[in-house]
């Protein structure tokens, strides 16, 4: 069980509700899709690489975003399916059922990848 | 009030990002902590917020529309990463990672816009020219 820093839940608080509002901003001027993009900002990527930050330097701070970059691009492909899975879920079940449905997906799907990147 | 949900969402969403954060960090087992590192947190946030206030169509359009901010998110890390590896310059990288993201996820959606617009021409035209034979016989 790794330390919990307090600088990395901020970061990663005031990234995600930032990400969010923009994201709402953004529907209200220029339409829901438009705003789906920001919805979709890598906020808890950027979160991960400014924490990094915080703990190395040079090239360990380098060789660590590389590290992170190869995780973070298999969780983002997740993502993507899951996106196109609530994007059909969402009218026809309704945006409860289709949001809870989505994220029972999300989980089995990255269940299934973990299992298989580890082994 | 416009101020008062601005700051109602800020609040969920950072704190969805927070809590995803937290299990990795507390969870006992590594397969759980993996899996939350990448958790869609601030989609369903947004999508849930959107549900809330407009009804399960636009909704609909978020995530719709998410699908290419997460595509953009592949284009981000991908060049965060072949960048990081060629020039070692770390606050550069990230710089390029994120406007890479926004062109990328812009054009892709633009891309997919344009074809959607295009087949549903296609469709239309093939179907006035269905009709076409039809109309003239029943003169």
């Amino acid at each position: 069980m790794a330390g919990l820093s307090i600088s990395a839940l901020l970061i990663r608080f005031t990234l995600g509700g930032l990400a969010v509002v923009v994201s709402t901003l953004v529907a209200r001027k220029l339409g829901e899709k438009a705003g789906g993009i920001f919805a979709a900002f890598p906020a808890v990527y950027l979160a991960a690489l400014l924490t990094a930050s915080l703990d190395f330097g040079g090239t360990e701070l380098i060789s660590y975003s590389i590290l992170l970059s190869k995780g973070a691009i298999v969780g983002m492909a997740i993502n993507i399916v899951i996106a196109i899975i609530a994007g059909y879920l969402l009218p026809r079940k309704g945006w409860k059922s289709g949001l809870v449905q989505a994220v029972g997906c999300w989980f089995i799907i990255s269940i299934i990848v973990v299992v298989f990147t580890s082994y | 009030m416009k101020s008062k949900d601005l700051l109602i969402r800020f609040l969920l969403g950072g704190a969805a990002v927070m809590l995803s954060y937290l299990v990795t960090v507390i969870s006992p087992w590594k397969i759980l902590a993996g899996m939350f590192a990448a958790f869609p947190a601030v989609m369903i946030t947004a999508v849930l917020m959107m549900g809330i206030a407009s009804g399960s169509k636009n909704a609909a359009k978020v995530a719709n529309g998410s699908v290419y901010g997460m595509i953009g998110g592949v284009v981000c890390v991908a060049t965060v990463w072949t960048t990081l590896t060629i020039s070692n310059n770390w606050l550069f990288s990230i710089f390029l990672g994120l406007v890479l993201w926004l062109v990328s996820s812009i054009a892709v959606s633009t891309l997919r816009e344009r074809m959607m617009g295009f087949n549903i021409k296609h469709a239309k035209h093939a179907m006035g020219s269905m009709r076409e034979p039809q109309v003239r016989q029943n003169k």
